[in-house]
């Protein structure tokens, strides 16, 4: 549980974008469609197919204060709302001052640059109301509740960790490490930015059919498939997690703030059910690097990632299916 | 001064209705039979002193003869006239239309708005009014008024539908109405009034609005639009509102009938088959001025009615403008209670008025709620456009205010779809969506057919369609509602099949005339999409008439305009991906982390002893007192907690304090700084003090995190 | 200690950590024996051929250089050789944060280097000498080359390389604040660097302490707030890196200058140094580690 020793606001600022805007090269501008971003997802999708070579994005914002943020008895002054800007992959922090709409008014807002060159994938955006309280400078009074995400290459604003799929030859990939695996139909690569699954085009009619919506017992093997990569995905992602986490002075490991903590976040409660996600990772950490316990872990390690990838209710599919091509070949 | 009917027809009038010939008045004049039928005849006109001698043989002043505005009180007074029973026995069982469906004031507002929008008086371009008043009656007050009602003269009849309420709904709903009203000591009236519409106009009995409301009831239900006008099967709402059956009228003529325009007041009743002092009773009665040209004199019509008189049947309108007023009386809700879940007969002896103003409230609710979902289109305007409707509710007891008059604003009720047909009024709508709060405007095609089953296209119509960012308030995200005309809402329909994400719009479709007057064939449309209506006005499809007019595959245009509807949309809302990023779409979306939106899910308890209270302040030596409640699991063997004290930070590892001081104080001991829980204690308290000395940084900038961790806490 | 390889690569390239694992030998960790080059090269992915940036003889040559003139002081290599790797290897943000770049670079084109810079501490014996892994192809904060790159990214002011210099002549200053995101903030990095200067907290104990005040007091303060940064414009960097084509080597005795970008508000500078100097003078541990 956390304390602040001064009065804040016990609710959320609410965050929208309401415009997005590319700067091109030639130093003209692109207005993209409102689809380029969701509110439900809390995302914008700056991928954008003609331009890939954009310079800045505008996004315009509107935050929404918590009633009691302007009241003239508010215990607070120098009311400010800031947005800000984070990229843990690239070091960013870009912050930009909002302004209020109206006097009094508990709606502020205003534009955010985000440079092309400054980032690599996701940033987040967060607005903080800041304010001086008991003669203390600076001090957040509220902020937005969740994130938004500003996915600097995706084309759909969709929330959530994409792990990325790749097709290649294992034989003739430039790739060359992964000519020793050519007899796989896939490995999974967790060592990157993201967690890549290659998919060996060698194997003859694979990809056709993971790419294929064909229908009947060939959909059902597609779907029994993609249980099983996923299995193996989840398997090694969750391990690639826990593999290399910080530590606190006190010995407690941190979540890692990149994919791999969403992955801890995700599987945890079925790796290590009913602790909070904090106890259950000092738990699997404990067991990782101590002397005993590990073994035991992988039953409940492969047990989170069946569930993820759906396996039991792909197997079914493909069970009901067998039964009924069994069924019309006997009559 | 009003200007009164010629004096000829007036005078024939009030003899017939003073149940006086032509020769009697001679004769009481001293005068020719040939002198008074000149009069009548338009041919001549009486002498000023002859004038006062007329108007005693009427029983009436000299002020009513020479402004002939009322008809005089002589003769038959106002009465209740019921139909008697057919001549073959037969027993219809009352109007089947008015009691076909339940009571709900929302399909009434629907109905009763349709109806006003259709009598609009378009000619000087304002909007017409409609305005619903809710008044409870109680007491005096209700006393009162069912003296004005002449109920006396109806409680028989009551009492007799009362007796069969065991065999049809019909006499359930009429029984339990009138034991509301004397068991509860209440009467709900509703009113609806129009201005600026057309009013009731037409004889009492030829073909017009006001034959087609008060006479034909059965008639209109059996044929359709075509013979009942603009009042539909809708008036019959009317009747179903009314728990008693009963819809008093007052209306003002857009069209002088009888030479009157103000106070035309008639009353209409619905009640079932019935048999009074062994006389048996078709079902319908009428309140009114026995019509002297009639069988008996028996059948009344309706009166033109003095100010007093509608004051006292609360029928009194705000001032001369057209336009008509319906009084339901005994106006209840049924819909309501299925929705609200609360049986009023079950409180019977809870004091019943408090319940009383829960309903009319509620009613009020209700119908504001409904007027802003199916009219807010009709009740926009922008740009030099003026809305084709206001409509308002306000709520009364008793004459007191119990909710103030209540304008339904369209921008409240329904945001982003009023935001939408503003802008495409005014000619902002933009091409794409850049910004949140535009709308976006496309053209989608309605292929008209032929008609009469000829194969071909009559030609194409251009519907408007108009997209943008979707509000709370509007209700289901992701919607096209489509509207013809009379910008009634007639289709809402979902748009399928949109990917996760996508940022929940409103979108509306105008066709017909409401695409705008220059749009090509809107008038074609506009025929062929009221063809494809039901009565239920709720959508487009296969029906009798546009199989009838133009083809039994007709209706598959309007399913090709929502094909272009949804492409539309989805052009508009949805992100074009980039060809052959569908592959591996599916293993990409298994593989998905989707982000947490939901705290953890907790069991039936906790398994674990758990941190549930935590109240701290700063001491006097900057140190951080802390005094935190603990839950514990319900277990047989509790396991010890360390409770540990840290700073949040930035980022990066925290801080972990020391304690100065760590104490129990309830359900629990310390022992080296790990919480030994009691057996079986339910809770735990304990309070502590850090060491400010191993405080980072002054302790009025830290953030203080307390954990409890297993064990010894390493 | 090992050697470079024998076949040193012409061209920078993208190695990924997989891709890597295989020579990450035991004998390579203990600093006993390298690898040829040439099998290595084979599982490079390459960058793009007319890309002058990508030419790794400059970089083998800056690592040459260091070696010869720290070859006494190998921790005072960094603050020499952070500079100069990010004025001669001039990428954007976006480009550092692959990793497989530096990847490639420390196995692929200096191996001996980072042998060297990283083995543990020689006082132990030589045969426990051993690199960690993690200096090949680990965390950008804690591998050989992006630690260094990313420091003089993030200490640098505009064009300034000055503060980068004072920054990583400290290692607990680099090392504690390289994890942390505080400096991500240009004038918290920019605060950080004077207050060192001033010689308000100089040990390792007393910049621990620095820091944790400023981290805690992060949790509920918005530095953002108290000290605004200019915008910089990407077109600045962008030409900067076009120029690389046609620029000369990086100085080896003067330090190279860096993008035109605007400099950090020198009023937001001396706020927060203020501020943080005053945050590390009131705090009760002053630098006493915090017991873990």
């Amino acid at each position: 549980m956390k304390f602040y020793p001064y009065k804040r606001l016990n609710r959320p600022v609410g965050l929208r974008v309401t415009s997005v805007s590319l700067r091109l090269p030639d130093r003209t501008r692109d207005h993209l469609d409102t689809s380029a971003f969701s509110t439900p997802q809390r995302t914008v999708a700056l991928g954008v197919a003609q331009h890939e070579d954009w310079l800045s994005a505008r996004i315009g914002l509107s935050a929404t204060l918590p009633p009691g943020a302007t009241d003239p008895d508010a215990p607070w002054s120098d009311l400010r709302v800031l947005a800000v800007l984070t990229d843990g992959d690239t070091n960013v922090r870009t912050t930009v001052e909002l302004r209020q709409d109206a006097p009094e008014s508990k709606e502020w807002s205003g534009a955010i640059e985000v440079r092309r060159d400054d980032h690599v994938g996701r940033a987040d955006l967060a607005v903080h109301a800041v304010a001086t309280v008991d003669g203390v400078r600076g001090r957040a009074i509220t902020e937005t509740d969740t994130d938004w995400t500003i996915d600097t290459t995706a084309e759909e604003p969709l929330g959530g960790l994409r792990l990325d799929v790749k097709q290649t030859s294992f034989t003739k990939s430039a790739r060359e490490w992964l000519r020793p695996y050519a007899d796989a139909p896939w490995v999974v690569d967790a060592s990157g930015r993201l967690p890549v699954v290659m998919v060996n085009t060698d194997v003859e009619g694979f990809s056709d059919l993971l790419g294929g919506e064909t229908g009947g017992m060939e959909n059902r093997v597609h779907e029994l498939l993609l249980s099983q990569m996923a299995t193996d995905v989840w398997t090694a992602v969750f391990h690639s997690a826990v593999g290399d986490l910080e530590v606190e002075p006190d010995g407690s490991p941190v979540f890692p703030s990149d994919w791999r903590g969403e992955v801890l976040r995700e599987m945890l409660p079925d790796v290590v059910p009913g602790l909070r996600a904090e106890d259950a990772l000092r738990q699997v950490h404990r067991r990782r690097t101590g002397d005993a316990g590990w073994a035991e872990l992988q039953t409940r390690v492969h047990f989170a990632a069946v569930r993820r990838a759906g396996a039991r209710q792909s197997l079914a599919n493909v069970l009901r299916a067998l039964q009924q091509t069994n069924r019309e070949d006997r009559s | 001064m009003e200007a009164g009917e010629e004096f000829g027809p007036w005078l024939a009038r009030q003899l017939r209705l003073a149940n006086k010939t032509q020769a009697e008045l001679a004769e009481e004049l001293g005068l020719t039979r040939a002198a008074v039928s000149a009069w009548i005849t338009k041919r001549s006109v009486p002498r000023p002193t002859v004038m006062g001698e007329i108007a005693k043989a009427l029983g009436t002043d000299l002020g009513t003869v020479h402004t002939r505005t009322t008809d005089t009180q002589a003769g038959l007074p106002v009465t209740w006239y019921h139909r008697p029973g057919y001549q073959d026995g037969g027993r219809d069982g009352g109007n089947a239309a008015a009691f076909a469906f339940d009571a709900d004031v929302q399909v009434l507002a629907r109905e009763t708005c349709q109806n006003s929008l259709d009598e609009r008086l378009v000619e000087n371009g304002r909007p017409v009014r409609v305005r619903y008043t809710i008044h409870e009656l109680t007491g005096e007050k209700l006393e009162a008024f069912r003296a004005a009602l002449l109920w006396d003269e109806l409680q028989p009849h009551y009492s007799a539908v009362s007796e069969s309420a065991a065999d049809q709904k019909v006499g359930r709903v009429v029984d339990a109405g009138v034991r509301d009203m004397f068991e509860k000591g209440r009467l709900v009236l509703l009113r609806i009034d129009d201005y600026n519409a057309s009013g009731l106009t037409g004889d009492d009995y030829d073909d017009g609005k006001f034959a087609a409301v008060v006479r034909r009831q059965l008639e209109s239900l059996k044929s359709g639009r075509g013979a009942g006008g603009s009042y539909g099967l809708g008036k019959a709402t009317l009747w179903a509102t009314s728990a008693l059956g009963m819809v008093l009228i007052n209306s003002t003529l857009s069209v002088p009938h009888e030479g009157r325009t103000e106070r035309r007041v008639i009353g209409r009743l619905e009640l079932p088959w019935r048999s009074v002092d062994g006389i048996p009773y078709a079902g319908p009665a009428w309140l009114g001025r026995p019509d002297p040209e009639t069988h008996n004199a028996e059948v009344v019509r309706s009166w033109w009615a003095d100010e007093e008189t509608v004051e006292r049947l609360h029928l009194t309108r705000d001032n001369d403008e057209p336009g008509t007023s319906f009084l339901i009386v005994g106006a209840h809700d049924v819909a309501s209670l299925e929705q609200g879940g609360t049986d009023s007969d079950d409180e019977e002896g809870n004091a019943s008025d408090g319940d009383g103003i829960r309903d009319i409230r509620v009613m009020h609710r209700r119908l504001v709620e409904a007027l802003g979902r199916d009219f807010w289109a009709a009740m926009t305007g922008g740009g030099s456009r003026l809305p084709l409707l206001e409509t308002s509710v306000r709520t009364y007891r008793n004459g007191e205010i119990v909710l103030e008059e209540e304008t339904v604003d369209p921008t409240d009720i329904q945001p982003s779809r009023s935001r939408a047909l503003r802008a495409f009024y005014e000619g902002t709508t933009v091409d794409r969506l850049t910004e949140a709060g535009q709308v976006a405007l496309r053209a989608v095609p309605l292929k008209l057919p032929l008609f009469g089953g000829r194969s071909g296209t009559l030609g194409t119509h251009q519907g408007v369609l108009l997209v943008t960012e979707a509000e709370d308030k509007d209700g289901v995200p992701n919607q096209v509602h489509s509207l013809r005309g009379n910008r009634m809402t007639i289709k809402k329909s979902t748009v399928h099949g949109l990917p996760l994400g996508v940022t929940q719009f409103q979108a509306v479709l105008l066709v017909g005339h409401a695409a705008g007057e220059s749009a090509p064939f809107a008038g074609e449309a506009e025929e062929f999409l009221r063809a494809a209506e039901p009565p239920e006005h709720d959508r487009w499809g296969q029906t009798e008439e546009l199989t009838l007019r133009w083809s039994h595959s007709a209706h598959n245009r309007i399913s090709r305009l929502t094909t272009e509807v949804n492409a539309a949309v989805k052009e508009l809302v949805v992100r074009p991906k980039r060809p052959g990023s569908e592959e591996s779409a599916k293993l990409r979306k298994k593989l998905t982390v989707q982000r947490k939106t939901a705290a953890v899910k907790r069991g039936s308890g906790p398994t674990v002893p758990e941190l549930v209270e935590l109240d701290a302040e700063i001491g006097e030596s900057k140190e951080w007192r802390i005094t935190a409640e603990v839950k514990l699991p319900r277990a047989d063997e509790l396991p010890a907690m360390t409770p540990v004290v840290l700073l949040e930070v930035r980022s990066g590892g925290r801080p972990r304090l020391d304690w100065a001081e760590l104490v129990a104080v309830e359900g629990c001991e310390v022992e080296g700084g790990v919480l030994h829980f009691e057996q079986g204690a339910r809770r735990a308290v304990f309070r502590g003090a850090t060491d400010p000395t191993s405080h980072p940084v002054r302790t009025e900038l830290t953030r203080l995190a307390l954990e409890l961790r297993a064990g010894s806490g390493e | 200690m090992i050697e470079q390889p024998h076949h040193l690569p012409p061209r920078l390239g993208l190695l990924s950590a997989t891709a890597a694992d295989p020579f990450l030998t035991e004998d390579l960790l203990r600093g006993i024996q390298g690898h040829g080059g040439v099998d290595l090269a084979k599982v490079v992915e390459p960058l793009p051929e007319e890309d002058p940036r990508w030419r790794a003889e400059p970089l083998r040559e800056l690592i040459d250089d260091v070696l010869h003139q720290f070859k006494e002081n190998r921790t005072e290599a960094d603050a020499w050789l952070a500079p100069r790797l990010h004025a001669a290897l001039r990428l954007t943000r976006r480009e550092a944060a692959d990793r497989r770049i530096w990847n490639h670079l420390a196995l692929g084109v200096a191996p001996d280097y980072v042998a060297w810079r990283h083995a543990s501490a020689p006082s132990s014996g030589s045969a426990d000498s051993r690199v960690a892994a993690a200096r090949f192809k680990g965390s950008p904060d804690r591998q050989c080359f992006s630690r260094l790159w990313w420091a003089a990214e993030l200490f640098r002011n505009g064009r300034d390389y000055a503060p980068v210099v004072v920054a990583c002549s400290n290692q607990d200053l680099i090392h504690t604040v390289m994890r942390s995101d505080l400096v991500d903030h240009r004038p918290t990095a920019q605060a950080l660097v004077r207050v060192l200067q001033s010689g308000i907290a100089t040990t390792g104990r007393e910049i621990n302490g620095l820091m944790a005040a400023i981290n805690t007091a992060g949790a509920t303060l918005v530095y953002d707030a108290m000290a605004a940064d200019e915008w910089r414009d990407p077109e600045d960097l962008r030409r900067w890196i076009e120029e690389a084509e046609t620029a000369p080597p990086v100085p080896r005795h003067e330090l190279p200058t860096g993008p035109e970008e605007e400099p950090v508000p020198e009023k937001s500078v001396e706020t927060l140094t203020k501020y943080f100097a005053d945050l590390f003078e009131t705090a009760p541990v002053r630098g006493r580690a915090p017991q873990g």
